[in-house]
């Protein structure tokens, strides 16, 4: 089964190379939309349907916790996986994180192995 | 260094290879500034020679070197000071609450200063020498490890 996934990340580098890891990982994609921020993200998803959400949680605007929040509160939305990507590996934000409905959490720096295991455990992908 | 190891190994692919002296004055770099607030508000610096940075772009995007934007290496250079920055953090302060600010690129004489309260210290990246330097404006507790080691 090929999944849609949309990252959402301030920095398109980061973007890029989430993105780049996820394809050569071999988790199979048949859709990447790609978001600036949280505002960014919700528009996607206000057209697109995805299975995934990859998202950063220091971005601008409607920054990672916000956009948990309104996915939360989206009946339409709440039952998208979300898992953040981020630089803060404290206990305290891993946890408020996952009590906004985070279903998994990449702490970067991450191997790759990282990104691709984390969204097959959180969809459920039987592995390889 | 071991944030600076840890970044550098998992999310670019290559080996530190063991401190360094800074860099002479004159040699070309790219310095990074960037804030954080929370429980231990601070500031945080990296200074990396120019011709590490461009290899470490290259790498990261999975780009020929020769072909790379000066602003996809000016990308990948922030965002390689953002995760040394939570990487050092998250080892000082595991329980703390902290939020890291957009990095900006800044003069490069900035990232020269040093404070008596700044801790600070240059790995060989391959392609030339990358300095971090925190100064925290709080400490909650002492420090496992030298901060930026």
């Amino acid at each position: 089964m090929a999944y849609r996934v949309l990252i959402a990340d301030d920095s398109p580098a980061m973007r890029s190379f989430v993105r780049r890891v996820i394809e050569l990982s071999g988790f199979e994609l048949s859709a990447c939309f790609e978001a600036g921020d949280g505002a960014e993200a919700l528009a996607v998803l206000n057209k697109e349907w995805v299975d995934a959400i990859l998202t950063d949680i220091n971005m601008p605007g409607v920054d990672g916790e916000e956009l948990l929040r309104r996915l939360a509160a989206d009946e339409s939305l709440r039952g998208i996986p979300a898992i953040v990507i981020s630089t803060d590996a404290t206990e305290n934000r891993i946890a408020r994180l996952l009590a906004l409905g985070a279903k998994g959490y990449i702490t970067k720096p991450f191997r790759p192995e990282t990104l691709r295991a984390e969204p097959e455990r959180t969809l459920g992908v039987p592995c390889d | 260094m071991s944030a600076v190891a840890e970044v550098l190994d998992c999310m670019f692919f290559r080996e530190v290879q063991g401190e360094a002296a800074e860099p002479p004055p004159e040699a070309e770099t790219v310095a990074v500034q960037l804030s954080f607030d929370g429980d231990a508000p601070g500031h945080f610096q990296m200074r990396i020679v120019r011709p590490a940075a461009n290899a470490i772009a290259a790498d990261f995007l999975g780009e020929d070197p020769e072909s790379l934007s000066a602003r996809q290496s000016t990308e990948v250079t922030l965002e390689l000071a953002n995760m040394i920055c939570g990487a050092v953090l998250s080892r000082i302060e595991s329980r703390a609450a902290f939020r890291l600010g957009s990095p900006q690129i800044v003069a490069d004489d900035a990232g020269k200063r040093g404070s008596a309260e700044e801790t600070r210290c240059t790995v060989e990246t391959g392609e030339g020498a990358l300095t971090v330097a925190i100064q925290m404006e709080k400490r909650t507790c002492q420090p496992n490890e030298k901060s930026a080691s």
